[in-house]
Parts: structure tokens; C-alpha cells; sequence
């Protein structure tokens, strides 16, 4: 959609909102005839979080610019973003919204297959050159190589931290190169009486986190790709390698690990109970959202290195966006938000209700970046390969059912890592053919 | 004669008119045909799935499987026997903990000892409310930061492990279960003391018996319908229980019970039919409870 | 006689000591009983900033109704009240009168199936629901498709309606018909003697006399229905048309949950049932042991 094309939209909604209220979609179709096909129509999102979230209002403060663009009415409603995941297929195929937001990787590209989700591919070929060819390659379905999710934001999987807590106990986490570094942070961080490596499994999928980071530090990211594949065995030595890093944190953690979840993890940190942990940076809105102070302190580095042939090469970066409901009731008017969501107008109203996250659109002046942005870009950047997290990455039947109750085992009682270990792999070999 | 009587009302079906042979099955046909197509058909299409492999989205993707998802679970998977385990624990718990609780009480507030009145509407008020809000509640009293963390004088950072420590979540998860059952069964029992002739009672007092020589002698034995029904009823509860860790635990395996798994397989993010064998096996241990409640409750008319 | 009355004396004596001692025991379990929803009670009167400065222990120093009122605006609980009404209301009366349709056919008219159905209603309310959750969501897409409206049974409150009538009109049945067993027949004797059709004989001659257990399954049942949530989560796409318990879910996961006004959400949704429970508990308990002691 040109420029040119947008000043007249806007000029004519301005004019319909002019004469009354009812011109405004009017306004809209009226230039259908002129330029490109103009889609029109009211357009149901679904925000996936609570209405009470940071993030809910940004999700509605982006559906608002782009009312205010097209003329459109966006009804958005907020769905409990566990409910939404667990129920997505379900909903999919009943009376789905339109568009909403979702995460690239195996839970777009196998639904996609299943015929749930509306190719996006125009849109994105319409944001062209702002997507980079990594980001379409990441939202590019390989069965088909076609896109079903307009990638918006990402984030790192890395080390967070307070800046405060780490000075006042004199300890530089930036300066950790090696595991041993780690260890020693965590230990001196535990001596002051806060938990050394924060962690919260409860929702099964956290710990999933430092399970992916150190099999790519340890076994590099192809390894690690072709474990979630099933190109290599649970049951190897190197597996093994990872639990037994694992295992050398426990001591470090919170003692109640499998009681927290995200949440419980973001408040250690919130509350300056804890020194490192391992977490995607989204949760930094709720740093903003409570206070700017709070969001100031906050700083992430990259894990460690830990075999030199793979220094720090990996990390896991989803890739969330917007991807549009085949069986919507206005699959058009669905695309038509989400390319806005990924356009530099759909960025500019996010950054302006208080996002914190990092675009991938190249239309987007990072210059603006705060310090803490300007930091996750550089974690990102110090990565060649890129991981979407082990429950995108790998199929969905086995990352929730298999692979999470396994770690959770593995938490719980690390002596039975063998077991453990033997009975996900042969859970993977009982996995019906896609 | 009032066998006669009966008789005459117990008409064959010949002699009713056609229009009120009409209502009859209209009466009979309606809720019936409900309970078939939203009940017993989505049963069956559950059991069948459960010898498939599917996605569950296009029907022609439904693949036969055989018996490789029951093989996958009783062979494959551990978290299997620990959600069993966790069903048998449950069971026993209610068995010879809550639901005798839950009689003691029941005789004691039948004695109307001193304000029995409002012990009863206290112990039955955790009946009436939705495990959401149950879930909500204990959450307050058992989060880092809730009251018993905060007795203990734990905050946030220090707090005590309770769900995920796993030599006492079991006995927590139990405790708040309790909560409701006991109030369930007190109820349950307290109606069917009050048919019990309290004469008899007074009679064996008077023999000299104590007071647990009477409850065991003469009430218990007496009580025996009651008391095999409220047995049968907490088995299935036990079995069937889901709504509660769900509240507690999501869909995570963190404590695992059978309808955890079948829920987490068969919708969760993964969808495979190996959900539908997790309920198909809760259901068929289910069935020979609700085979004994059935013969128990119909007893008379089986005969 | 008057040996029997003085030992009785003595006996109540010991007793009562014994009685005393007893009550106070349960009392204190009693208490332990009803204090976490106390607690619940406490926690939503004092705001969120009071319990982060002054700990949870800590004297009150403002109790008012502020979450109350804030969990009203946040969560809308206006609507989702007027849901779970338009869900409750006509499944509660459904049930009744399919229920009580069975039970008279059942119990008046003796067909060879009698048992049967009996027998087959009673199995089907104990079954467990998880294993319909999914078909009974495909089955309403499929008949929704049929008819060329996918929103006929999903996503449609007549569809939360239906399950739950399809899943509890076998206790139901159950309940009126070990009641009707109760009712002598020469009612319905001289009812068909005097040449009632069918449907007057259940409408003008019994269904008056089923009031009490028609009342008391009445508030069972509303109770059970306003507590549902998941079949809402499967078979309702909206959250506009959600009921309210589901409706808690919106004030979980703030970015710091509060907890005060979550409490203040939980307590509102709460007060219903507690209120019918404490203003109708005979016919609570009536309901109840009706159906599982057989009267």
C-alpha cells in the first residue's frame, strides 16, 4: 500500500468522521475503485494475555491506529494466553477472530498444514525490503515456503539481571566469559543471601530455556536442531552433558523451583531477590509498566561460553507476530491488520503506548532504542544461529507432553537422568509420522 | 389389594391412545436422544480415536494406529504410572481419611452436639464454591507471600516450596481436596442418620456400650446402603479427578493425574489421540465403580 | 421405667462433659475451616500498596471497598453475571422438566426398558466429562456446518445450554424418580380413571406434587451451573459471552498479580452461591442426599 494511497484513506476517514459516524466504513469502501484493492470491514484480534497486562494495552493502542488509518473497526478481546494456546486448535477451527497474535516456528507451520491458518505471503511481500531475508526465511512454513505469520518483534533468551543488585554485591555479570564465571557469579550472588540462578518450571516450558542454551553452548545449534528433529538420540552422551550442567545450578536456584512460574521468576527479580535468570526479555514491559526505575535496572547479557568450538554462536530468539485465522469471517480485513502490525505505522503506535520490544522492520529507527533494547540487540547480534525455543522448534506433541515433565523429572530428582532420558527418546520413536 | 391397584395403573402400551402414546415417547425420546448424541456418542468417538493416530483437524488425516497408543503410554510413558499413582493416592486419602472424617462428623452433628448448626453450614460451605475460586483461595493462603508462608515468615525470595516440593504437595493437594469432600460426605451422611431410628442408639447406651461400640455395632451395620454408596461415590470422584490440580497445575505435568494427561494430549498444544487413551483408560476403571453403585442403587428394582 | 430415666440422667451428665469437650474440638476445626475464605474476605478489603509496604500481617491501615468496586470496572462483572444467567436460568428449568418427564414416564407407565433407562441416564451422569470435552466441540462444528451456521451450537450460549442439560438430566431422573417411588399411585389411579390424557396427568396432577424435589434440584443444579467453567473455555470462543467464574481469569497475571483485588473478584463471584447456600440449605441438602441416598 503506497503512501499516497494512505493520505487520501486518512483524509476521507477524517472527512466520513466529518459528516457522521456512520461515513466511516463508507468512507473506506468508496475508494475501492481508486488504486490498489481496499479492504474494508470490521476486523476481530485477539490479544493474548489478560486484559490487565502491559501488553493488552498496547495490542489495543496499535487496533486503534489502525481504526483511525483505514477506518476500520478493530473488536479486540483478551484471552488468557494459556486458555488460547491450549485451545488454539479448537478455536481455530470453530468462529476464530481474524487476526491475532502468534509465534512463529512449529506451532504456525504445523497448523498451517492443517489448513488453520490464512497464507500471508502478499503481506508480506508488501512490507518487502523492511523484513529481513532472515526473519521471512524464520516465518516461511518449509513445507510450503509460504508465510502464515507477519514477524513483528523478537526477543533474546538470555541472562537478566538488576544492575543495583549486581553492584551493590560488586560483581560485574558482564564480565562473565566462561562457565566457571557462572558458577562463581551464582555462588557469590547465594554468599549475599539472594538465590544465585533464578528458575520457575511450574508451567512445564520455563526451564526449557536453559535446557536449549546450554545444549547449543555445549553441542552447538545444529546438534541441537537435530535433537528436536529426531536426528539424534536423547540418549546420547551429550544430552547427558547438558542435564549434567543443569545439575550443577540446582544448588544455585530457588528451592522452589517447580512452585513458580514465569511470573514467580519475573517477581524475584522485580523484588530484588535474585541475581541472574535465564528468561526471554519480554517480560521487560512489566518492568516498565511498574515503574521506569525499575525498567532502567534492568540489563541482560549473553549466556556464557562453555566449549570454545562453539563459543556463543547460538541463542534462542522467537519470533512473534501476527498471523490471520482461515476461517475468520474477514480473512482480508485480518491481513490487512497484520501487515499493518509489521509497518512502521503499527510499530510507531506500539512504541508509543510503552512497548518495549524489539521490531524487526527495518522502517523502524532503532536510534530511538532505549539502553536496555539497544543491549538486546547487541546480545542478538553477538549470534550467528538463531533458535525460536524448544517448544516452537520442535513438534507439539512431544514439547508440552514429553519433553517438559521430563525436565520437570530431571528437576525433581536428577539421579533418574538416565531413565529420564531413555524414556523421552523412546517417546519420540512411539510419535506417529507426521 | 394394592398390588391390584397397581396393576390397573401399569398399563400395557396397546392400551394407551395414540396421542398419548405420542407424548409418552416424546417424553422418554427427547432427553434421551439428548443423552445419546451429547453424551454416549462423543464417549465412543473418544474410545475409537483412541486406536488412531490424528492431528485432530481434517478428518481425512485420521490414521489407524491399533493399539500403539496404549502400548506408547503403558509401555513408553513414566509420567503414566506417576499420574496413577497419584489417582491411588487420592483414592486411598479419600477412602480412609476424608470420607470417615467426613462420617464422624456427620455423627456428631446428628448427636446436636453444642452448635452443631453452624459447624455444619461451615464445613459445607467449601462445597458450594467453583474450583476457580477454590483454586484462588488456597493460592492465598499457600503462594510465596500468602498466609501460611507468611506465618512461617517467609517472603517471596525464601518462600517455602509447597506445590513443587514433592514430598508434601501430595499431602497439600489432598488437604485442599479434602476441604470439599468432607463437607460432601458429612452431608451425605448426616441425611441418611436422620432416618436412623435414635432409639436404638439410646438402648445400646444404656447397655453400657461406648459410644464407638455403637457407632461400629449398631449404626455403621445399619447405615450399610449409605455406606456403600458414599464409598462408590468417592471412588469415582477419585478417579475422575481433574478440575482441581488443573486449577493448580495447568496443563503441566508438574503432579499428574490420569485426566491431566488425557486433557493435556487431547487438546493442549499437541493434539494426539494418545489423549484419547489416557481418558479411555480413566473410563474403563471408572466402570466397575459405577457398575457396583448401579446394582446398589437399583438393587431392589434389579430384582 | 422411671430406672431407664434416672440412668439416662447419668448418662446425659458424663455425656455432656464428654459433648462439650467434642463441640469445642470441631469448633476449632471449624474454624480452621472457614478461615481461608475469612482471609479471602480480609485480603480483598485492604489495598494491594498496603500489604507491599507493610507485609501481610501488618494493622490495617485502610479497609475499604475500593477492589470491590475496581474489580467490578476492570473485569465488567456486570456481563458476564447477565451470561451466566442466560446460561443458568433455562438449563436449570431444562433439566427439571426433562428430568421429570423420565421419572414420570419411568415410574407411572411400565414399559420393558423402564429399568434400562433408568440404569442408563443414572450410568451417564457419572461418566467422566474429559473424554467428551473434543468430540462434543467437534460434533457442534459439524452440526453448526450442517445447518450452515457454525455459531448454532458454538460459541452460542444455547450450546453451553444443551451440554449441560445432556449432562445432568441423568441426575436429575435419577433424584424424581427415587422421590416419585414415594408418591402413592392411586393419584395417578384416579387421574386415569377420570380419562386424563398423558400429558395431563404429568402436567395438572403430578408435577405439583414434585415441588420439594423439583426446589431443592433447583438449587443444586444452579449452583453446579453457575460453578462451571470449562465447558465455557471449550465450546465458547467469545469472552464477551464467557460466565463469570471463567471471567477471574482476566484479573490473573497482571504484571504483579493483586492479590487484593483478585480477592475482591473471587469474593464477588463467590457471594451467590454462598448466599443461596446459606438461605436455602434445606434444599441444598435435600437435593443432594435425595439423589444419593434415595430419600
Amino acid at each position: 500500500m503506497s503512501e499516497v494511497n494512505n493520505g487520501i484513506s486518512r483524509r476521507s476517514v477524517l472527512k466520513g468522521a466529518a459528516i457522521g459516524g456512520a461515513g466511516l466504513v463508507a468512507g473506506g469502501s468508496l475508494l475501492a475503485g481508486c488504486g490498489k484493492k481496499k479492504v474494508t470491514g470490521d476486523v476481530h484480534y485477539t490479544i493474548r494475555g489478560n486484559l490487565s497486562d502491559a501488553g493488552a494495552k498496547i495490542n489495543i493502542a496499535v487496533n486503534d491506529a489502525y481504526t483511525k488509518k483505514t477506518g476500520n473497526k478493530v473488536i479486540s478481546q483478551a484471552v488468557n494466553s494459556d486458555d488460547f494456546q491450549n485451545n488454539f486448535v479448537q478455536i481455530m477451527q470453530g468462529t476464530p477472530d481474524d487476526a491475532f497474535g502468534w509465534m512463529a516456528g512449529w506451532r504456525t507451520n504445523a497448523r498451517a498444514d492443517s489448513g488453520l491458518l490464512a497464507d500471508v505471503s502478499d503481506q508480506v511481500k508488501a512490507l518487502g525490503s523492511s523484513l529481513s531475508a532472515a526473519a521471512i526465511q524464520g516465518a516461511t512454513n518449509p513445507a510450503d515456503g509460504k508465510q502464515y505469520i507477519i514477524p513483528t518483534t523478537y526477543y533474546p533468551w538470555g541472562l537478566h539481571y538488576r544492575k543495583s543488585t549486581m553492584t551493590e554485591l560488586g560483581l560485574n555479570p558482564e564480565n562473565i566469559a566462561t562457565w566457571d564465571d557462572l558458577i562463581k557469579l551464582c555462588e557469590a550472588t547465594k554468599k549475599k543471601g539472594l538465590v544465585g540462578y533464578a528458575l520457575g518450571d511450574k508451567g512445564g516450558w520455563e526451564a526449557m530455556g536453559t535446557f536449549d542454551i546450554l545444549n547449543m553452548r555445549l553441542n552447538g545449534y545444529q546438534f541441537h536442531y537435530d535433537l528436536l528433529n529426531g536426528k539424534e538420540k536423547w540418549t546420547d552422551a551429550k544430552v547427558v552433558d547438558v542435564f549434567t550442567h543443569m545439575g550443577q545450578l540446582i544448588p544455585y536456584m530457588n528451592k522452589n523451583v517447580l512452585d513458580i512460574s514465569w511470573d514467580g521468576m519475573r517477581d524475584l527479580l522485580l523484588q530484588k531477590k535474585c541475581g541472574a535468570m535465564m528468561m526471554g526479555s519480554w517480560f521487560a514491559n512489566d518492568f516498565k509498566a511498574k515503574s521506569q526505575e525499575d525498567y532502567d535496572d534492568l540489563w541482560i547479557v549473553p549466556f556464557p561460553e562453555i566449549n570454545p568450538e562453539h563459543g556463543v554462536d547460538s541463542i534462542d530468539a522467537p519470533l512473534d507476530g501476527i498471523s490471520v485465522a482461515a476461517n475468520g469471517k474477514n480473512v482480508e480485513g485480518g491481513k490487512d491488520l497484520a501487515q499493518f502490525w509489521g509497518s512502521k505505522e503499527g510499530i510507531d503506535a506500539a512504541v508509543a503506548a510503552g512497548d518495549t520490544s524489539i521490531y524487526i522492520s527495518s522502517d523502524f529507527d532503532t536510534s530511538g532504542y532505549d539502553a536496555f533494547n539497544k543491549q538486546k540487540l547487541a546480545v542478538l547480534g553477538a549470534a550467528k544461529n538463531i533458535g525460536f525455543f524448544l517448544d516452537r522448534d520442535t513438534r507439539g506433541d512431544f514439547a508440552g507432553p514429553v519433553v517438559g515433565p521430563a525436565i520437570q523429572s530431571f528437576l525433581k530428582n536428577p539421579k533418574d537422568l538416565t531413565k529420564i532420558l531413555e524414556s523421552t527418546q523412546a517417546q519420540w520413536d512411539a510419535l506417529p509420522a507426521l | 389389594m394394592k398390588t391390584a391397584a397397581v396393576n390397573k395403573i401399569v398399563r400395557s402400551r396397546r392400551s394407551l391412545s395414540r396421542n398419548d402414546r405420542f407424548t409418552l415417547s416424546a417424553f422418554v425420546g427427547i432427553p434421551t436422544l439428548l443423552q445419546i448424541i451429547f453424551l454416549w456418542f462423543p464417549t465412543l468417538i473418544t474410545v475409537v480415536l483412541s486406536f488412531t493416530y490424528w492431528n485432530g483437524v481434517n478428518v481425512s488425516d485420521i490414521k489407524w494406529a491399533g493399539l500403539a497408543n496404549y502400548k506408547n503410554i503403558f509401555l513408553g510413558s513414566p509420567v503414566f504410572y506417576d499420574a496413577l499413582k497419584n489417582n491411588v493416592v487420592w483414592l486411598l486419602w479419600f477412602t480412609f481419611i476424608a470420607t470417615p472424617l467426613g462420617i464422624l462428623l456427620a455423627y456428631q452433628f446428628d448427636r446436636k452436639i453444642k452448635g452443631h448448626q453452624i459447624y455444619e453450614t461451615i464445613f459445607y460451605m467449601p462445597v458450594v464454591l467453583s474450583l476457580a475460586i477454590i483454586g484462588i483461595i488456597w493460592n492465598f493462603m499457600l503462594q510465596p507471600g500468602g498466609f501460611v508462608q507468611g506465618v512461617m515468615g517467609r517472603d517471596i525470595g525464601n518462600a517455602v516450596s509447597i506445590w513443587g516440593n514433592y514430598s508434601i504437595n501430595s499431602y497439600v493437594i489432598m488437604a485442599v481436596a479434602s476441604w470439599r469432600h468432607i463437607g460432601y460426605i458429612m452431608l451425605l451422611y448426616l441425611a441418611g442418620l436422620k432416618a436412623f431410628d435414635s432409639s436404638l442408639r439410646e438402648a445400646s447406651a444404656i447397655d453400657g456400650a461406648t459410644e464407638w461400640q455403637t457407632f461400629r455395632k449398631i449404626i455403621f451395620p445399619t447405615m450399610r446402603p449409605v455406606n456403600v454408596i458414599i464409598l462408590v461415590i468417592t471412588i469415582i470422584d477419585s478417579l475422575r479427578a481433574f478440575d482441581l490440580v488443573y486449577i493448580i497445575y495447568g496443563t503441566s505435568t508438574a503432579w499428574p493425574l490420569l485426566n491431566i494427561l488425557a486433557f493435556q494430549n487431547f487438546a493442549g498444544q499437541g493434539i494426539s489421540m494418545k489423549g484419547a487413551a489416557y481418558s479411555v483408560i480413566a473410563l474403563v476403571l471408572c466402570v466397575v465403580p459405577i457398575l457396583i453403585y448401579l446394582r446398589n442403587v437399583f438393587k431392589e428394582d434389579l430384582q | 421405667m422411671s430406672v431407664t430415666i434416672v440412668q439416662n440422667k447419668e448418662y446425659k451428665n458424663k455425656q455432656k462433659v464428654k459433648d462439650n469437650f467434642i463441640s469445642a474440638i470441631i469448633g476449632f476445626f471449624a474454624f480452621v475451616w472457614i478461615f481461608p475464605i475469612l482471609w479471602t474476605l480480609w485480603t480483598s478489603l485492604r489495598p494491594y500498596n498496603d500489604i507491599i509496604s507493610y507485609g501481610v500481617f501488618s494493622w490495617p491501615r485502610h479497609l475499604n471497598l475500593d477492589n470491590y468496586f475496581q474489580a467490578f470496572r476492570v473485569m465488567g462483572l456486570t456481563k458476564y453475571f447477565l451470561n451466566t444467567l442466560y446460561v443458568m436460568v433455562p438449563s436449570v428449568i431444562l433439566i427439571l422438566f426433562l428430568g421429570s418427564l423420565i421419572a414420570f414416564v419411568v415410574s407411572r407407565y411400565s414399559f420393558r426398558f423402564n429399568l434400562t433407562l433408568l440404569l442408563f441416564f443414572t450410568a451417564g451422569n457419572m461418566l467422566p466429562t474429559i473424554a467428551t470435552y473434543i468430540p462434543v466441540f467437534w460434533l457442534y462444528i459439524k452440526i453448526g456446518d450442517l445447518f450452515g451456521n457454525r455459531s448454532l451450537l458454538y460459541n452460542n450460549y444455547f450450546g453451553i445450554i444443551l451440554i449441560h442439560v445432556a449432562f445432568q438430566v441423568g441426575f436429575a431422573t435419577f433424584v424424581l424418580s427415587s422421590y416419585m417411588k414415594t408418591v402413592p399411585k392411586e393419584i395417578s389411579e384416579s387421574a386415569i380413571l377420570d380419562g386424563c390424557s398423558v400429558f395431563r396427568h404429568y402436567w395438572n396432577v403430578l408435577l405439583p406434587l414434585l415441588r420439594p424435589p423439583l426446589a431443592a434440584l433447583g438449587v443444586l443444579m444452579s449452583c453446579w451451573i453457575y460453578n462451571d467453567f470449562f465447558w465455557a473455555l471449550i465450546l465458547m470462543s467469545e469472552d464477551s459471552k464467557r460466565p463469570v467464574t471463567s471471567a477471574l481469569r482476566q484479573l490473573q497475571g497482571q504484571y504483579i498479580t493483586d492479590f487484593n483485588l483478585l480477592a475482591a473478584g473471587a469474593s464477588i463471584v463467590a457471594a451467590p452461591t454462598i448466599i443461596l447456600f446459606l438461605v436455602l440449605r434445606k434444599q441444598f441438602v435435600s437435593g443432594l442426599t435425595l439423589g444419593a441416598t434415595k430419600g
